[in-house]
């Protein structure tokens, strides 16, 4: 199957596959940005539309839903709270970071009933736990437990991507204090171009798909994952074109959460910490607790 | 999940007897309703229906199947239900499998009308292609995404929508082939049958606290009751199924006086839901 078009270099959904080399600038368009009832839409000129929307759970502490294209998902954020089994409880001093990936039902093309807890689901939300535990500030938060739920509504591919964009808004709607945004994209490589965040069809096309996480502001690498081989060259070319993806999506992010009015403030006023918190804001707005004090 | 005080408990009780609850509203006076359609375009029919906090994703997909020998000239019809964490921490892991299953089973015995179909929501002959080989199945599946009480009405009122919403694709069958090979479907992707989705029922559940019974509970609400009464009720007024759930045991007399008032709730809610599947279709287009 052609995936890009050798006539036009269109995609299968008709996105253009650019050429990315270090010097290229990303996005290569002015983003177009609808504004409406505090959603905004953006589209970048490689990726699929984005989404993001917080609050959508209502009892939930913090919630949003991401999509990338077709791709949809909501993350649901509970605690921190009381850790609630207290045998999970590895170190007192660091709150206890969790997480569960679950697919709806109705979320992929042919519909089959899947085992919970399948392989799959497991290893998914053991990395979003990990991506996300690197940023949450967690020795401001001991004896606690928070739970993030990541809910797939639909799938077309990069699902854990957009599992892990949801997850830090939901963490930023919920007030929890974080080092820096993760954000995560994923590449691949087909007929012979990297291609930015894959759909379904080109990922189930047997070609490598590069997933990565980075700390926006600290320009950290802390998901990578990739399968099938890559020569060396071509996946430093990849993983920059994710990289660019992952940089994209964050502008996105710090964008929807302004026209939200979440910035971590709010863990000033949240109910569970009686703490005061210190803070000075860095560029874009983002606290970063300096001093902690508190009675506890 | 609800961690309630003693003085919270007693203001919810007392207010329910006073006919003015902690929300504001009277005892037979459901939340705000908000429907939408097409929220899963991979589906044939998917519905969000929000009643206050409470929000149900459903979505009806139809794959071609084979009808079962007992039933050759009926189509076949599967409802799941799966209460998503996301709902409440609780339901992580395998916490929300009795939930679900219960549900399931509630909506089964509501919508499908027994093993073998007679009093179902959907006229089940209508799903066959070729009667004893060919015919449509169903599956209705309801993702419970945020939950504050009151889940079956939810549910049952977001397959309503659904159904509405759905489309089954139009079958060609090439009637050349001998009778006993499979018979050649062409399966359009252009024209599309409605469901005649009038008779599909709507639940009503009455929540006893105290002496008094109340519609469209909050989790607050529902941690009071002593026991509920789900009814599930049609355009015409006819009772469709029934469960009772709760620990205590109830006067048979209470149970009609319940099922009456159901009666009387479902008229204005049905033709409420109706407003806003017509409201939701119209913003669709």
């Amino acid at each position: 199957m052609e995936f890009v078009d050798a006539l036009t270099g269109f995609r299968v959904d008709g996105r253009r596959p650019n050429e990315v080399t270090p010097t290229f600038p990303f996005p290569t368009a002015p983003p177009r940005v609808t504004q409406s009832h505090s959603v905004l839409l953006l589209d970048f000129a490689q990726m699929r539309q984005l989404k993001g929307e917080v609050g959508v759970v209502a009892r939930a502490d913090g919630s949003a839903l991401f999509e990338m294209g077709n791709t949809r998902v909501i993350a649901a954020v509970y605690g921190p709270r009381e850790v609630q089994n207290k045998g999970q409880q590895v170190n007192s001093k660091e709150a206890l970071v969790r997480c569960e990936y679950r697919m709806a039902e109705f979320s992929t093309g042919d519909r089959r009933r899947k085992p919970k807890g399948d392989r799959r689901s497991t290893e998914i939300s053991l990395v979003i736990r990990q991506t996300m535990e690197a940023s949450i500030l967690t020795h401001l938060m001991p004896r606690s437990q928070i739970d993030i739920f990541v809910q797939v509504l639909q799938a077309d591919g990069g699902t854990r991507s957009a599992c892990i964009n949801a997850a830090t808004l939901a963490l930023a709607d919920a007030g929890i204090p974080m080092r820096d945004i993760v954000t995560s994209c994923s590449a691949g490589y087909l007929c012979s171009t990297p291609l930015l965040d894959l759909n379904y069809v080109e990922d189930s096309a047997g070609g490598p798909d590069v997933t990565v996480g980075i700390l926006a502001k600290m320009d950290k690498v802390t998901l990578l994952q990739m399968d099938a081989k890559l020569p060396m060259d071509t996946f430093e070319n990849v993983m920059e074109l994710a990289i660019e993806g992952c940089k994209a999506i964050a502008t996105y992010i710090r964008e929807t959460r302004k026209i939200n009015g979440l910035n971590m403030l709010k863990i000033a006023s949240h109910k569970w910490i009686t703490h005061r918190v210190k803070g000075l804001l860095v560029e874009d707005e983002w606290l970063c607790p300096v001093q902690w004090t508190g009675n506890s | 999940m609800v961690g309630l005080s003693e003085g919270e408990k007693h203001f919810i009780r007392g207010g329910i007897s006073q006919d003015i609850r902690t929300d504001g509203r009277r005892r037979l006076q459901f939340r705000a309703l908000s429907v939408e359609t097409g929220v899963i375009p991979q589906a044939n029919g998917s519905a969000r229906v929000r009643l206050g906090a409470t929000e149900i994703i459903a979505s009806v997909k139809a794959e071609l199947g084979k009808p079962s020998i007992l039933h050759p000239d009926k189509g076949k019809i599967s409802i799941f239900v799966d209460c998503s964490p996301t709902a409440e921490p609780t339901f992580e892991g395998r916490g929300s499998e009795e939930l679900s299953t219960e549900l399931s089973v509630a909506l089964q015995r509501c919508l499908l009308g027994g093993k073998s179909g007679a009093g179902a929501a959907i006229d089940l002959s209508s799903l066959i292609v070729v009667e004893g080989k060919v015919c449509w199945d169903l599956y209705i599946d309801g993702l419970v995404v945020s939950s504050d009480g009151n889940l079956l009405d939810a549910l049952a009122a977001a397959i309503k929508v659904a159904l509405s919403d759905t489309g089954i694709p139009k079958v060609n069958v090439s009637l050349s082939a001998a009778s006993d090979e499979e018979p050649e479907v062409d399966v359009s992707d252009e024209e599309f049958l409605q469901f005649d989705t009038s008779s599909v029922p709507v639940i009503v559940t009455l929540t006893k606290v105290g002496r008094r019974y109340i519609v469209d509970a909050t989790s607050e609400e529902e941690s009071q009751m002593s026991s509920a009464v789900s009814v599930s009720v049609n355009r015409n007024g006819q009772v469709c199924g029934l469960t009772k759930r709760g620990g205590a045991g109830l006067d048979p007399s209470v149970i009609f006086d319940m099922i009456s008032v159901a009666k009387h709730v479902s008229e204005q809610f049905i033709a409420h839901l109706d407003s806003k599947i017509s409201e939701a279709e119209a913003a669709a287009e």
